[in-house]
């Protein structure tokens, strides 16, 4: 009596059918395409709901690691997501489909065919299942239940696969973007803003994640030991991703404990791996960590597996420091490691990096580190950051992401350097121009060499105003150094660049490479640079 | 506002001669473009534009100058500018290549 009754049914209901599977066909449209995963599954169930019309419907999820089922999204058996109930991979009903990647038709539900409580107590008589999959992998269940007994078909199941099919890859789409969210906003979170200020040193950083947005797991880091002397720290935690940055964020906050219970630098990477390999099962990273000396003219340096550091001593280029490396972090145990003395005479400077900045496929890594040791040369560290990123990235993007950081010992017989910071708007240019001549008046800069300097560092200032910030404004920061008779100009905003507009823009470039020796132009996820520098009286 | 004066003559009727002193950028671009439009009316045969007062002039600044080439050479009004050899200004008209749009004279 009953299969008659079904069958009339559907017959009539065959139109609607139609539409209501267009409805879940249109799952990635526009409509659906701005909701959050949580509301777009929400929104799918109800669908589902429709198209078979049963009285409940379920997405579990399969968690990181890949061992239990999460139920995400309910209709019906709200119940299942506040209670967050967790169906281990290969038991019971939604545990079974997963690990068999296939539908599931339960006819009678049971004690013997369902483990979750809540699914017998809510009074589900029948149940229908498909796994979400995503090119092969299984991300999840969709299921369908009724409070009367249904004798699900075969149609049932491909109509619930089709639908689940669409989740899946939805989810997936979601899922991906938020984790790069998430990884991105993790990284900036975990990398230091502002250097410390360090009287006798100058510091300068850089990070650019790699291609396609994805961060990794680079980090540098410097802080000040109760001693007084300086720990400075670069890493790579190897992969990418969320799951890569949360544990660089682990191991980032785990040097800095052990720093506080050891100044040796071998002895802390030793104390981190024995960390790592007891509590980090998957993670691997290489780490130089250095310890700069109270009267800072050596740091000690101890490599885990890391690329070697570059220093280059005054009026020299830059040469790799031979570290002898130790193992990476989280490899093997390896009972001894070792430090090395590096002498910093005033005026060198020691470039850490992470292997992005000198790697580059179809090319020996030894072109990129001597393209690295070329680029390196004593000087003020935030022009040294611009020149390294501007000779070894230039205008390409990194497979891998990139940290640099730059420690200098700078000479002292300098100028005091001009530092300004001024509201970005246009009445603040003429101040800047005002500053700059006075300033280029007392060391010296001839007439022209002084109108040179001052348009371009003047061009480089207009764009911050028009280019940097947004209707809220922000900062213009000018500052000039000298080193023997080079002047070093950066011009800096910490705002988003974004293309000049208009046209006619081009000028101010042409002009900025005609007036000076070098201009080097660089932007990371803190704003853009811009570094000019010039040679008075002619060239050296 | 960055500070500039102009001061224009028309000695014989349809040809003017005017003298730009002071400074031009991003600041006061738009203004100084507005007013040298103002001055040049539909009458004017050509125009003599003296910038050996000038002691900066930016893009901007300059912007402002190749839109004037551009708006004369279509009414048909000569242009010359005149920038003299030691002006401070000189190397950046050479380095945008204004001459490509107006005659530059050093007198």
């Amino acid at each position: 009596m009953v299969r008659p009754a079904e069958r009339a049914a559907t017959d009539i209901g065959t139109h609607t059918t139609g539409d209501r599977l267009r409805r879940i066909q249109t799952l990635t449209d526009t409509e659906l395409a701005r909701l959050g995963v949580d509301e777009m599954l929400a929104e799918m169930l109800e669908r589902v709901r429709d198209l078979l019309e049963v009285d409940t419907t379920a997405v579990l999820l399969l968690d990181p690691s890949a061992t239990f089922l999460v139920a995400t999204a309910t209709r019906g058996l709200e119940e299942e997501t506040r209670q967050g109930v967790r169906i281990p991979l290969g038991k019971g009903f939604a545990g079974k489909i997963a690990a068999q990647k296939r539908p599931v038709i339960i006819d009678q539900v049971d004690h013997s065919n369902v483990m979750n409580p809540i699914l017998r107590e809510k009074g589900i008589r029948s149940l229908l299942g498909v796994p979400l999959l995503v090119g092969g992998d299984v991300i999840g269940v969709l299921h369908v239940g009724t409070l009367v007994p249904r004798a699900f078909t075969s149609e049932d199941a491909e109509l619930l696969q089709l639908a689940a099919d669409r989740i899946a890859l939805a989810t997936r789409a979601r899922m991906t973007q938020a984790e790069r969210t998430a990884a991105a906003a993790l990284q900036r979170s975990l990398l230091p803003g502002a250097l410390p200020s360090v009287p006798g040193l100058e510091l300068a950083a850089r990070y650019v994640p790699g291609g396609g947005g994805e961060v990794g797991g680079d980090w540098y880091d410097v802080f000040d030991l109760p001693s007084g002397r300086l720990c400075v720290v670069v890493g790579d935690v190897v992969g990418r991703g969320l799951q890569v940055s949360v544990a660089m964020g682990r191991l980032r906050s785990a040097v800095r404990a052990y720093a506080l219970l050891t100044e040796d630098p071998a002895e802390l990477l030793r104390k981190l791996d024995v960390q790592v390999q007891h509590f980090e099962r998957d993670v691997m990273a290489t780490v130089l960590c250095a310890v700069v000396e109270v009267d800072q003219s050596v740091a000690w340096v101890a490599s885990a597996g890391h690329p070697p550091p570059v220093r280059a001593l005054p009026g020299q280029a830059g040469e790799l420091v031979a570290v002898d490396p130790d193992p990476p972090i989280g490899l093997v145990p390896t009972r001894r490691r070792g430090a090395h003395a590096v002498e910093l005479p005033v005026g060198s400077c020691l470039v850490l990096y992470t292997d992005g900045l000198v790697e580059r496929r179809h090319e020996p890594l030894d072109v990129g580190l001597e393209r690295l040791t070329d680029a390196v040369r004593p000087g003020p560290a935030e022009q040294l950051c611009a020149r390294i990123m501007g000779r070894l990235i230039g205008n390409e993007t990194s497979a891998d992401d990139v940290a640099l950081l730059v420690v200098v010992r700078p000479g002292d017989d300098a100028t005091a350097p001009l530092r300004l910071a001024e509201p970005a708007e246009p009445r603040s240019l003429r101040t800047v121009r005002q500053a700059l001549r006075s300033y280029l008046g007392t060391v010296g800069a001839s007439a022209e060499e002084m109108s040179d300097l001052v348009l371009a560092v003047g061009e480089a200032c207009a764009n911050v105003v028009e280019h940097a910030y947004g209707p809220g404004g922000g900062l213009l920061e000018v500052h000039l150094e000298m080193h023997g008779q080079r002047v070093s100009a950066t011009v800096r905003d910490t705002g988003a660049w974004r293309e000049a507009r208009g046209v006619n823009r081009g000028r101010g470039t042409t002009l900025m490479h005609g007036l000076v020796d070098e201009v080097h132009v660089d932007r990371d996820a803190t704003g853009t640079r811009v570094v000019l520098e010039k040679t008075l009286g002619g060239k050296p | 506002m960055t500070e500039l004066s102009v001061d224009a003559r028309e000695p014989e009727p349809g040809r003017w001669e005017i003298a730009l002193a002071g400074e031009v950028d991003l600041d006061n671009a738009g203004a100084v473009e507005q007013r040298l439009q103002d001055l040049i009316t539909n009458r004017a045969r050509s125009v003599v534009l003296d910038l050996g007062g000038l002691t900066y002039l930016d893009s901007a600044g300059l912007r402002t100058l190749f839109t004037l080439a551009n708006r004369l050479e279509l009414l048909q009004v000569g242009l010359e500018i005149v920038v003299p050899a030691d002006s401070p200004v000189r190397k950046a008209v050479q380095l945008v290549g204004l001459g490509e749009v107006a005659t530059i004279r050093t007198d």
